[in-house]
């Protein structure tokens, strides 16, 4: 399997090339295009993992679909074009037994044996870390694509890092992060409008989205017209 | 300090590497992500009175942050909404910024508020505009993509369009063409600019992107 980064980062599009047998998981809607020899299997199940209702159901509290669609070249040399619903940007992360936190809904496709989980990262994470109450956890051997509204930008975290709230898009289980004040006081941070940031701790990869959707909701919505 | 604009046009985004003892001054809530090396103190957008003055009258942030290191790392700074950045040296010299659109400066750079009066109010720039004079680095952004003009004599820019503009820019308000045209042709008001001097666009208006949005909510 080969794929391609397309029209990076405002409108990204990943284009696969897929060889007989060769499968790729993709979240529901994500399909833009794809050649005739390509058949779309739609379950609750991660591709040959177990679970099936339960998981499905989870998935949807992490703010992803209950399905998944699981796309199978039956000939050679086909080709798949798939991309996020909003404008943004897509990156690819190779996963070789590892877990990988991702924020509710960035979560585009994988291939290989990776299981699609939820999970739940604790109180304050929930409250505070400006995503979801829940996160997808993706782990096991294979190829990872993520998406998200803004540029996505690859940290490597060796030691801490700062992260304000609602620019997470994933990172390896490897880091942890608490909730923390981005100033030296909290009322300067409250003021200074950063308030509370994430604080990672670790060694491994973090992916950081350089726009919020919610500080573009703040400008634009007192515009709108009252519903 | 070193200082890259990345992603442009559409999600533009500053990365801002830092050695030991350098500082930067940011809008609040620019901040995306940074080392944890990088100390960040807020304090008043100049004096009280003017800080104040800038959040009701000029739409921006009473407070800002300063960022600063005792050894090195990096910042990520941002901006609310899509488009693009740009960057002005000043070298004792003064520019206008519409309010909404400063993401950083250095620290020679002292941040004011001016009246830009009822004319630029009317084409939809505001009451106030920020005056950033002194000698550093300015970075400012803009909803959709950023075109600068030298303008000798007058030019005529869209409502809502400009971003950024020199001291010796005169701004007057007209109609866009005659009467009809003015009002079935979509264009309304329009800015006249009077050089010389520079001006920045920007190629979309969040005006407009409002308006576009409201036509489809029932």
């Amino acid at each position: 399997m080969k794929y391609q980064m397309l029209c990076r980062p405002a409108a990204t599009a990943i284009r696969f090339h897929l060889d007989q047998g060769e499968g790729i998981t993709c979240e529901v809607g994500a399909m833009i295009a794809m050649s005739s020899g390509l058949t779309v299997n739609t379950t609750s199940k991660s591709r040959g993992g177990a679970g099936g209702i339960i998981k499905g159901i989870k998935r949807m509290f992490s703010g992803e679909s209950f399905f998944l669609n699981h796309f199978t070249a039956q000939q050679a040399n086909q080709s798949l074009l798939i991309g996020p619903a909003m404008m943004g940007d897509c990156v690819h992360h190779t996963l070789s037994g590892g877990t990988m936190i991702v924020q509710g809904t960035s979560w585009l496709a994988s291939t290989g044996n990776i299981e699609i989980d939820t999970t739940w990262q604790g109180f304050t994470s929930a409250l505070f870390s400006g995503e979801s109450m829940f996160w997808v956890k993706c782990s096991g051997l294979g190829e990872l694509f993520l998406s998200s509204y803004g540029a996505i930008y690859p940290i490597q975290v060796q030691g801490e890092y700062t992260v304000d709230t609602g620019h997470i898009v994933a990172f390896e289980d490897t880091l942890q992060f608490r909730i923390g004040k981005a100033g030296k006081s909290l009322i300067g941070s409250f003021l200074g409008g950063e308030g509370l940031v994430c604080k990672f701790q670790g060694q491994g990869t973090l992916y950081c989205q350089s726009h919020n959707p919610p500080s573009f909701g703040q400008l634009l919505g007192p515009k709108l017209k009252p519903r | 300090m070193e200082v890259e604009i990345r992603n442009r046009p559409s999600f533009a985004n500053l990365l801002v590497n830092m050695q030991a003892g350098e500082r930067i001054i940011a809008e609040a809530d620019a901040m995306a992500s940074m080392s944890s090396t990088i100390e960040m103190s807020t304090r008043w957008n100049g004096g009280v009175f003017s800080a104040i003055a800038r959040r009701y009258l000029g739409s921006e942030s009473m407070f800002v942050n300063e960022f600063t290191t005792a050894s090195a790392g990096h910042i990520v700074l941002t901006q609310p909404f899509p488009g693009d950045m740009a960057c002005v040296e000043l070298q004792g010299n003064t520019i206008f910024l519409q309010p909404g659109a400063f993401i950083a400066c250095e620290t020679g750079i002292h941040l004011g508020l001016g009246w830009a009066g009822w004319k630029s109010y009317i084409a939809g720039e505001g009451l106030f505009r920020l005056k950033l004079s002194g000698r550093g680095r300015v970075w400012f952004g803009a909803y959709g993509a950023i075109f600068t003009r030298e303008i000798q004599n007058e030019y005529i820019v869209d409502t809502g369009h400009l971003v950024a503009y020199e001291p010796t820019i005169g701004i007057s308000i007209g109609l866009a063409g005659g009467i009809f045209s003015s009002f079935f042709g979509g264009e309304g008001l329009v800015t006249r600019v009077r050089g010389p001097g520079k001006i920045y666009m920007q190629s979309r208006s969040f005006d407009g992107l409002a308006a576009w949005t409201n036509s489809y909510l029932y």
